[in-house]
């Protein structure tokens, strides 16, 4: 079996971040290769490299069957590298053979030859054993039967490489059992595939040989046979956890909120409780529900079974507004597009939130730049005054803001989703201070994370979330990186 | 780093701290082309006929109902929106006001709280369809402009209502006998040119200094970002129409009072023209930037586009692409002037950089 694709010694720093450190991988014909690594890895901005959307760092080689390459986006599709991200990039209410086409139409003098385009569908969707209509809109197929068309896609240009992303994100066992042998079938035509997943149980049934990627560094590449699920897990994770930030703790107090059997979009029956001085990390894989249940606790999203108290009393957090009201705040993941009003100016930012809550009508805008000069000073905002326009600041500073926004509406129950995503090293430290002073100041915290050593360093206790339901608390010593993505993972076999 | 890069930018230039300079600027050039060329063909010595105050009270006659509409517009664009069927909407207020006052014989009164009042129910009504839906208000008011356009020939039966001078009572002249120093000819201010200071001087100040006008502010920069921060979006969607509402059925009966007669082309035009108003003025079509200082100097801006065409005696024609072309170079200046501010920006703090080497 020959090689494709050899990657040898690719870095990628960001402003502040360097996302991957010197890797090396290559990739056989009639392989399945696959990744994994925690959230944040490095595994997306690998696939990006590979698929030519980023370029990597001085010094990094790329080779495609024995020649360098220098990759564009147009490059390696026409090379014969098919990237399938997570999301779908297809076009809803064309055909499935307009899907497979687009871009590349098999013309007949200045027409296209249609009849041709629909024969090599039908070859190779026959060849997949599928018995989809190739004339059916993409809008009408279910996510596992897109995902076939792509492969199909990739069959019909006779690509030399598939790259999946996270392919059974949104599947039904059946349809993920159904992509697996597809991808079996394909193999054996020699094409290449590059297979991220967190499912270990997909990994194991399909992977020829697994790469493990831990903070942008290459832990291990190895044969799958042999491998243990434990042993990759220990892989995954296995810092030093004396490197993680120490974080002073507060005294606990009674519990001033709680969740019971709450149900909603992407939340199954999930209950917590919350204390006063403890901040509650909540982890677990991206698309577990996390965020999905602070909407719905938040009152952004609607409740549709459980209950929820605030100092033991029944509340109804039909709205943000009412969420407000009940004194809790919400920072949000994306603070660009949830949090922040970016045009606007800090004075404006940070009293937006809290214009539920005032009585009367006059706004004075000097009562907002006194506020907000305040703000600037209290969570020491690197700019001359609130006169500044969000947009001009930095991230660090952009989510200082919006915590601006959330502490002048004076509550006491603080959402932090993603608190010091995309924030660099200085700034999450003054983050983290600002969150453990909010604690002695008696309030109390949720904080989703994917961040590894942020929830084990700045957590109390943990709950691990899985499909939409809570599937694990840890407390003390059982805060260890191995516990938590047991738990995300949630293979009973391990 | 951040600091100075920060400190750089809020040291940027003075167009971009102050919106609404550039289109003052642009305006003030205006008046001064305006008044260099009557000053070149009447000869040095006369007093330009242009800024005489007798044109100028003709200028405010001839905005005040347009700029009452504009006002209205100025809230729904900064909330995101655009509403296309305000003219035809005025339109058909001022056949229903007409009609009830000599066709069914309602009284003044009546036939004013008639068209006003259908006018609310008018505009909440696609205010409500825009704030519950994902329909672009766009399509929503374009469907609007046309059934509006519908109904009202189908009230007046495609013929125009003539009234007595019913509505006299709104134009009539409240300092008779005062002389212009200028031409010697007699100057009017009627009320409803009062009524049009009056409501963008309150709505202006809601906008500035109250709750409601920071949360239109906030829905039509980030609807995400306002419903996360409390505010109600679908019903300050709702709202901003409603007031649309309110203020194109005044517009309307002050418009019918001037004119005397209800008729279909009445409000034709209204929509392009009030539009081009805001925008002059410095309000993005996304929402959430402007101000109602600046729709206050496009409403004069375009007011007196056509005023000075007239005074310089070109023709008719002429007017709409001088109107185009001031709305286009209006726009554009506001971007470029940020552009060359951003730019200016970039280069000092390269200059900085270089200097901390």
């Amino acid at each position: 079996m020959g090689q494709i694709l050899q990657l040898r010694n690719i870095s990628k720093t960001f402003p502040g971040v360097k996302a991957l450190r010197g890797i090396s991988l290559d990739l056989n014909e009639g392989e399945v290769h696959c990744l994994c690594g925690e959230n944040g890895a490095g595994k997306s901005t690998l696939i990006k490299i590979l698929s030519g959307a980023y370029q990597p760092d001085e010094g990094g080689e790329i080779i495609f069957e024995g020649r360098q390459v220098t990759l564009t986006p147009h490059l390696a599709i026409s090379l014969g590298i098919q990237t399938i991200y997570q999301e779908h990039i297809v076009f809803n209410s064309l055909s499935i053979i307009e899907n497979i086409f687009a871009g590349s139409e098999i013309l007949r003098g200045w027409v296209l030859n249609k009849r041709e385009m629909r024969r090599q569908t039908e070859e190779v969707l026959t060849y997949l054993k599928s018995d989809l209509d190739p004339a059916r809109k993409m809008e009408e197929l279910s996510s596992g039967e897109q995902k076939l068309v792509e492969i199909a896609k990739g069959l019909v240009f006779k690509r030399r490489v598939i790259i999946l992303d996270e392919p059974t994100a949104s599947f039904s066992s059946s349809e993920i059992e159904n992509l697996l042998s597809i991808i079996q079938t394909v193999k054996q035509s020699g094409i290449g595939f590059i297979y991220i997943s967190h499912h270990l149980d997909e990994v194991f049934k399909i992977g020829d040989r697994v790469t493990v990627l831990r903070d942008g560094q290459k832990v291990n590449a190895q044969a799958i046979e042999g491998l243990t699920k434990s042993r990759l897990i220990k892989d995954m994770v296995g810092r030093d956890p004396s490197t993680f930030y120490q974080r002073e703790k507060v005294e606990i107090g009674e519990p001033i909120f709680e969740a019971r059997g709450v149900s909603g979009k992407g939340v199954r029956n999930a209950s917590l409780v919350l204390r006063r001085g403890e901040i509650l990390g909540l982890s677990g894989m991206t698309g577990s529900g996390r965020s999905e249940l602070m909407n719905v606790l938040f009152g952004s999203s609607r409740l549709d079974g459980g209950e929820i108290l605030i100092h033991g009393k029944p509340v109804r957090n039909t709205s943000p507004k009412a969420g407000i009201r009940n004194r809790m705040c919400f920072i949000t993941e994306d603070r660009q597009n949830t949090g922040l009003f970016l045009p606007q100016t800090i004075a404006r930012n940070v009293t937006t939130a809290n214009l539920v809550q005032e009585k009367g009508f006059v706004r004075l805008p000097g009562e907002d730049l006194r506020v907000g000069d305040e703000y600037v000073k209290r969570l020491n905002i690197r700019t001359p005054d609130a006169r500044t326009r969000v947009l001009d600041l930095s991230g660090g500073n952009q989510q200082k803001v919006v915590l601006g926004k959330w502490f002048h509406t004076n509550g006491e129950i603080f959402i932090f989703d993603e608190p010091t995503h995309g924030i660099d090293v200085g700034s999450k430290q003054e983050i983290y201070q600002i969150m453990v002073d909010l604690l002695r100041q008696g309030k109390a915290i949720i904080m989703v994370s994917s961040d590894m050593p942020e929830v084990i360093s700045m957590s109390d206790r943990v709950l691990v979330m899985r499909d939409g339901a809570i599937a694990a608390e840890l407390s003390g010593d059982q805060i260890t990186e191995e516990n938590i993505l047991t738990h995300s993972i949630g293979d009973s076999t391990i | 780093m951040s600091h100075s890069k920060a400190e750089a930018r809020s040291r940027s230039s003075l167009f971009s701290r102050h919106e609404n300079l550039t289109p003052l600027s642009i305006f003030v050039g205006f008046i001064l082309i305006i008044v260099c060329l009557q000053l070149g063909s009447q000869g040095i010595g006369k007093y330009p006929t242009f800024i005489s105050p007798v044109n100028l009270l003709n200028i405010m006659m001839q905005v005040a109902v347009p700029g009452i509409v504009a006002v209205g517009m100025t809230l729904v664009m900064l909330s995101g929106g655009i509403d296309l069927s305000v003219g035809m909407l005025a339109s058909l207020v001022s056949i229903l006001v007409s009609s009830g006052i000599s066709t069914w014989g309602l009284g003044v009164p009546v036939s004013i709280a008639l068209g006003v009042g259908a006018a609310i129910v008018l505009e909440t009504t696609m205010g409500f369809i825009i704030s519950r839906t994902k329909v672009e208000p766009f399509i929503i008011t374009l469907g609007g402009m046309i059934t509006f356009q519908g109904i009202a020939l189908l009230v007046s039966h495609s013929r125009e209502v003539t009234m007595n001078g019913e509505l006299d009572f709104l134009k009539t002249n409240l300092i008779k006998g005062a002389k212009d120093p200028v031409t010697g000819l007699n100057l009017t201010i009627p009320p409803y040119v009062l009524a049009f200071f009056a409501i963008i001087l309150v709505v202006g100040l809601i906008l500035a200094y109250t709750k409601y006008g920071r949360r239109i502010y906030a829905v039509g920069t980030n609807p995400n970002a306002a419903y996360l921060a409390g505010i109600n979006v679908r019903n300050m969607t709702l709202s901003v129409y409603a007031i649309m509402g309110l203020l194109v059925g005044i517009g309307s009966v002050l418009l019918l009072a001037r004119i005397n007669t209800g008729i279909i082309t009445l409000g034709q035009n209204l929509e392009i023209d009030t539009i081009a108003m805001v925008v002059i003025g410095g309000t993005a079509l996304r929402g959430g930037k402007g101000s109602m200082l600046g729709t206050l100097i496009g409403i004069f801006f375009l007011g007196s586009i056509g005023n000075a065409m007239n005074m310089l005696r070109l023709p008719s024609e002429v007017q709409f692409v001088a109107k185009g072309l001031i709305v286009i170079i209006a726009v554009s200046a506001a971007d470029v002037s940020t552009q060359v501010s951003a730019f200016m920006a970039r280069r000092r703090e390269h200059a900085l950089a270089r200097k901390a080497q």
